[in-house]
């Protein structure tokens, strides 16, 4: 009986599957694993061997802990060995863990189920960093770690949240081309910095992030890079750099604006400004066309109705310049206040071929100055002639502030009285000759002259003093006399003493060479004085400074020295003039 | 003075507790190196979790919410973690791999030392245990008595891993290991 059986339950058998006939037949991945980062969770898996074409896989999910295993939609019908179940283990970073498993699936027919070996729990989440930024500071490279950001990370589960403490990073830098020094050093924080002075060419850094208090492995990130070259232009060296130009501009600018202020102050007024005038000569001493002047001639009997003490005043010269700057062309172009002469009037305008006396120079009509009309007349040479001149007596205590009035004529070239008076060329008492000989009424004073703007005259006579200017404080008054021999022709400009200082003892002058020896003094300051008062002088006048005064007027140019030469003719006559009276 | 003097003692003291209260588990901190016992433990993770075959329960679930457990209760938490774990799973798990024997042994001396720590800070009154840490623990005590001892040893060796967890975050102090 049971023979007959055997047989047939074995056909049975044969024709009906057992309850693993579908996973024998198909094979299952041999082994299934997770790897993940934070939020990135892949499900890994070995394929089958023998796989046909058809076959395809299937994936469940099993959270620890609770009862049911999930499929992953997303993964089934997969043919890769892998899929991404970030989706389905979000919950990752709060639970106790994943368990996930794997079949093969082909028609019908499906594999056993090959599970985890392990839960899927934080710890094996890799940590990774977002990005890392370089910066240049100075000597130092920053570097700013950005954590990761993944897109699928719910909002309250930032890098920062799922890991508050004991973050660190592994940093490794290397200079190319050489290698990576690992140097094991950790930051605690995502900034870190490292010393680069003075180097140049391309640093490379690459970070890897770590959990102190966790077990989790770390990746490295993508090597980033910085290339450092020479700074040429740093803060520092542009800033250095500005100030310099700073100051340069500033020096030019000052040296400019000094040099313009220079200039500009040497110029004066334009009314002020006269021609340079030429050496003295004698000969030169025409009339000067300068129509620019206008002389106003005072009427001699006008000038007689003037009181006596007026005009037998001495003329005191204090510190006025008015002498130093007379010139003896002058004494062609005013008529001074005529005073009564002893003399009649032989002499005319100053003209060439004429004698040297003119002492009637002023006494002519050219009046085309625009001096108040006291010129100076030249010394006579000729012993006949003795101009007189009386100025209106003045006591010992006037006259010591110039008035405008500054020269004295002295007969025969005698300085004038020194009694009272501070003033250059004040009226001396007059001598034993001369004024009293004279006729006061048509004396041509010539006062002190005005310097001319007449060019020609004026280099001629800068001419005749450059020549034998010498270096010694009488210079002036013995070249003017040879400047004076030289041009035969021309009038003899009247030696003017100008003002003459009186020393208020009452010092009488001394003779002829006296004037060279007052001079001193006068030299001293005539200088100032004459630019003071003509203003004829231009910036190298100006080398004539008080202190040098005798030496460099004589290096000057010929203009105040012109002008001076001018007063130094009148002097002997106002000299002789005053010792007449 | 005496009558000075005895208020400000009174407030010293009554400043020294109110400070020292809210501290709490920090003030009992353990100095242990955990991350070698969770390299420790994950050689042994693989073979223990795959004998695990109850994967429905959980003996620690209720340490899944971790968060919800605050500072004051930390530390009568890991005293009573650290009693069971010595108490009865150690003594439930029979391991016949030597290999994985002596793994757990090692970490049962570290749980040792690290339950000697705590008691010194309960005997100081640093480790109060308070309503809410009575409960998580008798939610873990319940979960081990349902499954048989063998089963809720293997279970419980296969999440200490979240325990040690735990107890880094919450025990370090900035020099970690």
């Amino acid at each position: 009986m049971l023979r007959r059986l055997v047989v047939p339950l074995a056909v049975l058998l044969s024709l009906c599957p057992g309850p693993g006939a579908h996973g024998t037949d198909l094979p299952s991945p041999p082994s299934v694993w997770f790897e993940a980062e934070f939020f990135h969770h892949i499900l890994h898996w070995t394929p089958a061997p023998n796989q046909s074409h058809s076959s395809y896989y299937e994936v469940e999910i099993h959270k620890y802990g609770q009862g049911l295993w999930e499929s992953v939609p997303n993964c089934n019908l997969s043919l890769v060995p892998s899929c991404d179940v970030t989706l389905v283990t979000l919950d990752l970073y709060n639970c106790s863990g994943y368990r996930a498993r794997v079949r093969t699936v082909d028609g019908g027919r499906h594999s056993l189920w090959t599970k985890t070996e392990t839960r899927f729990t934080k710890d094996d989440v890799t940590l990774t960093v977002g990005s890392v930024n370089l910066e240049m500071h100075g000597s130092f490279i920053l570097g700013k770690i950005q954590p990761p950001r993944p897109l699928l990370a719910p909002a309250g589960d930032t890098y920062e949240q799922v890991f508050p403490c004991f973050r660190e990073y592994e940093i490794a830098i290397r200079k190319a081309p050489g290698n990576y020094t690992f140097t094991n050093k950790k930051v605690k924080q995502e900034n870190f910095s490292f010393p680069v002075s003075g180097e140049e060419g391309t640093f490379c850094v690459k970070v890897k992030p770590s959990v102190a208090s966790r077990v989790n492995k770390g990746m490295w990130s993508k090597e980033q890079c910085i290339v450092l070259s020479k700074q040429y232009f740093t803060a520092t060296n542009l800033s250095i750099c500005f100030v310099f130009v700073l100051l340069l501009c500033g020096a030019l600018a000052y040296c400019l604006a000094l040099q313009l202020y220079v200039r500009r102050r040497g110029k004066l007024p334009t009314v002020l400004v006269f021609p340079k005038p030429s050496p003295f000569s004698l000969g030169s001493q025409l009339p000067c066309p300068d129509t620019l002047d206008t002389i106003h001639p005072l009427d001699a009997e006008a000038f007689l109705k003037v009181t006596p003490e007026l005009r037998n005043s001495r003329l005191h010269s204090s510190t006025d310049s008015g002498f130093g700057s007379a010139k003896p062309s002058l004494q062609t172009e005013e008529p001074p206040f005529l005073l009564p002469a002893a003399q009649p009037q032989e002499h005319g305008p100053l003209e060439k071929g004429e004698p040297p006396e003119l002492q009637d120079s002023c006494s002519h009509g050219s009046s085309n100055s625009t001096d108040s009309g006291i010129c100076l007349q030249e010394p006579s040479l000729s012993p006949g002639t003795r101009p007189t001149w009386e100025q209106p007596e003045r006591s010992a205590g006037q006259g010591q502030d110039d008035s405008g009035i500054g020269l004295v004529r002295n007969s025969e070239g005698q300085p004038g009285d020194t009694q009272g008076g501070s003033a250059l060329g004040h009226v001396s008492a007059p001598g034993p000759e001369g004024p009293e000989e004279e006729d006061p009424a048509m004396m041509a004073f010539q006062g002190y002259l005005k310097q001319t703007r007449c060019m020609e005259e004026k280099a001629t006579k800068a001419g005749c003093l450059e020549e034998e200017y010498p270096l010694t404080p009488n210079c002036l008054g013995s070249k003017f006399r040879t400047c004076l021999d030289a041009e035969a022709g021309w009038p003899l400009p009247v030696l003017a003493k100008g003002y003459l200082r009186q020393d208020p003892a009452g010092t009488t002058l001394a003779p002829p060479e006296a004037p060279a020896a007052q001079w001193k003094q006068p030299v001293e300051e005539w200088p100032l004085s004459a630019l003071t008062t003509y203003g004829d002088l231009e910036i190298p006048d100006w080398s004539c400074t008080p202190d040098r005064a005798p030496l460099d007027c004589a290096a000057a140019a010929g203009s105040l020295l012109g002008s001076f030469d001018s007063d130094l003719v009148t002097l002997p006559l106002i000299s002789s003039l005053h010792s007449n009276e | 003075m005496k009558v000075q003097g005895v208020p400000l003692w009174l407030l010293g003291i009554a400043f020294v507790l109110c400070s020292g209260h809210p501290r709490g588990l920090r003030r009992c901190p353990i100095s242990m190196d955990m991350r070698h016992l969770q390299e420790s433990f994950q050689d042994i993770q693989r073979a223990i979790q795959a004998n695990d075959t109850f994967q429905n329960i959980t003996i620690l679930s209720a340490l899944d919410s971790l968060q919800g457990i605050k500072m004051l209760d930390v530390c009568c938490v890991t005293r009573s973690l650290l009693a069971f774990y010595m108490d009865k799973v150690f003594k439930d798990h029979q391991e016949p791999d030597p290999h994985i024997l002596r793994r757990i042994s090692s970490i049962a001396n570290s749980f040792l030392y690290m339950q000697k720590t705590v008691q010194q800070c309960q005997v100081q009154r640093q480790c109060p245990c308070r309503e809410e840490a009575t409960n998580v623990t008798k939610i873990i005590h319940n979960n081990y008595n349902q499954l048989e001892a063998r089963v809720a040893a293997i279970k419980s060796l296969g999440e200490l891993n979240v325990f040690l967890a735990w107890i880094s975050e919450n025990h370090q102090d900035g020099s970690a290991a």
